[in-house]
């Protein structure tokens, strides 16, 4: 029994190319080369639906227009919710950004069949599948909250380490780590677990079973886009909320 | 990278962090001003815009509504006293018609007694008239009588 599953899943994990990359080499550096061409391609969708929808802007919306005020209008309840009224309104555009690119990574990784193009090592997948990818966007956040903290209370931003009171300094301090750390492996954990788990049955059961897991990858990969969207949009608002 | 050194595997594999991160995070920022010039800005303005355009309306609009209320409650005051006033007027007509009509009846009933009284009068002066008469031809008649049966002497003794 345990033979057999082993056999199946080194053999499974050998076809699904986990872990290997399409390495470029750019001055020296080294890049993973199927995230870049998945990320270009999320770019792209986003840049293109954004300009065709705001191409020519009607008092009354409608069409694609219409779409993409529905999002806008959903990142801004989101932002508004988590950092407040007063604001929110500077960091739509980070927060928006985040859950956009994350959603449609996401879902490109779900509903495009990249494995279907072939390149010369690894496979094409979501660009979230990539730690990479999710660690450079929880970085950002720590970022962004910690500069939001400093623009809004200058050095006594640095205050609320020893708040409320001078005991929590190394948890205080270690929340800056385990922020972005948490953030990224949720998020990286997420894509690639329901990623192999398609990719498993597809290869065992190629018909109609892989669906409903399919299915619910679609809903685990919105849900992950709008966690981490509305994860960094509290961290920003907590930074920026007064602890006084 | 040195990084992989912790995870096991010296090329590849799942951790394996490079110039990825980096580039991926300036990739992620200038998406973010990209989007911000072609999607936040303009849509979020668009937004706005519909929304005080909406509220402007809507004041408008709520400011007429309660005009419209005023304008309605004043003619409905005015009509009802433009109804009283017509009542009275009725009424002040009818009584001065009815009053009217009464003096006019009293006098056609004081005239037609009037006129009565005189025919009575007159009928009553022709009966003293015609009874004088009867009784002067009753005298020359009796005369004649007495003429014929006793002579012209004794009858004029």
């Amino acid at each position: 029994m345990s033979n057999l599953f082993n056999s199946l899943s080194a053999a499974t994990l050998a076809s699904l190319e986990v872990g290997q990359h399409w390495y470029w080499e750019i001055g020296g550096l080294k890049l993973h080369g199927q995230v870049f061409l998945t990320s270009w391609f999320v770019i792209a969708v986003l840049v293109v639906a954004s300009t065709l929808a705001t191409q020519s802007i009607q008092r009354v919306p409608s069409g694609l227009q219409n779409f993409m005020e529905f999002g806008l209008e959903f990142i801004r309840d989101l932002a508004k919710t988590q950092i407040g009224e007063k604001e929110y309104r500077p960091w739509v555009p980070f927060v928006g950004t985040l859950f956009l690119f994350i959603f449609v990574s996401n879902w490109s990784g779900a509903l495009v069949p990249w494995k279907l193009i072939e390149i010369p090592a690894g496979e094409l997948a979501a660009p979230t599948n990539d730690i990479n990818t999710t660690v450079a966007l929880s970085l950002l956040t720590s970022l962004a909250y910690f500069y939001a903290g400093i623009s809004k209370k200058g050095l006594s931003y640095f205050a609320h380490y020893v708040e409320p009171t001078p005991i929590l300094l190394p948890i205080n301090i270690l929340e800056d780590f385990t922020k972005p750390l948490s953030l990224s492996f949720r998020l990286f954990g997420n894509i690639l677990a329901d990623e192999l788990v398609v990719g498993v049955l597809v290869f065992l059961v190629p018909l109609f079973v892989p669906l409903p897991v399919m299915v619910l990858g679609l809903f685990t990969s919105a849900i992950q886009a709008l966690i981490f969207a509305t994860l960094a949009a509290a961290y920003i608002g907590g930074a920026m909320e007064g602890h006084h | 990278m040195h990084w992989t050194v912790f995870l096991a595997e010296t090329e590849g594999g799942l951790f394996d962090f490079d110039a990825t991160l980096p580039l991926m995070a300036v990739q992620f920022l200038i998406l973010v001003t990209i989007l911000n010039a072609t999607f936040y800005k303009p849509l979020g303005k668009a937004i706005d815009d519909r929304d005080d355009y909406v509220r402007g309306n809507e004041t408008t609009a709520r400011d007429r509504l309660e005009e419209v209320r005023q304008l309605t409650e004043r003619y409905e005051q005015e009509l009802a006293q433009t109804r009283k006033q017509a009542q009275s007027i009725v009424a002040e007509a009818r009584g001065a018609a009815s009053k009217i009509a009464a003096q006019n009846l009293a006098e056609a009933q004081a005239e037609a007694l009037r006129k009565r009284e005189a025919a009575a009068a007159e009928i009553e002066q022709q009966k003293q008239d015609a009874f004088a008469s009867l009784e002067q031809q009753i005298d020359g008649l009796s005369r004649q009588m007495l003429e014929k049966l006793l002579g012209s002497e004794l009858a004029s003794r």
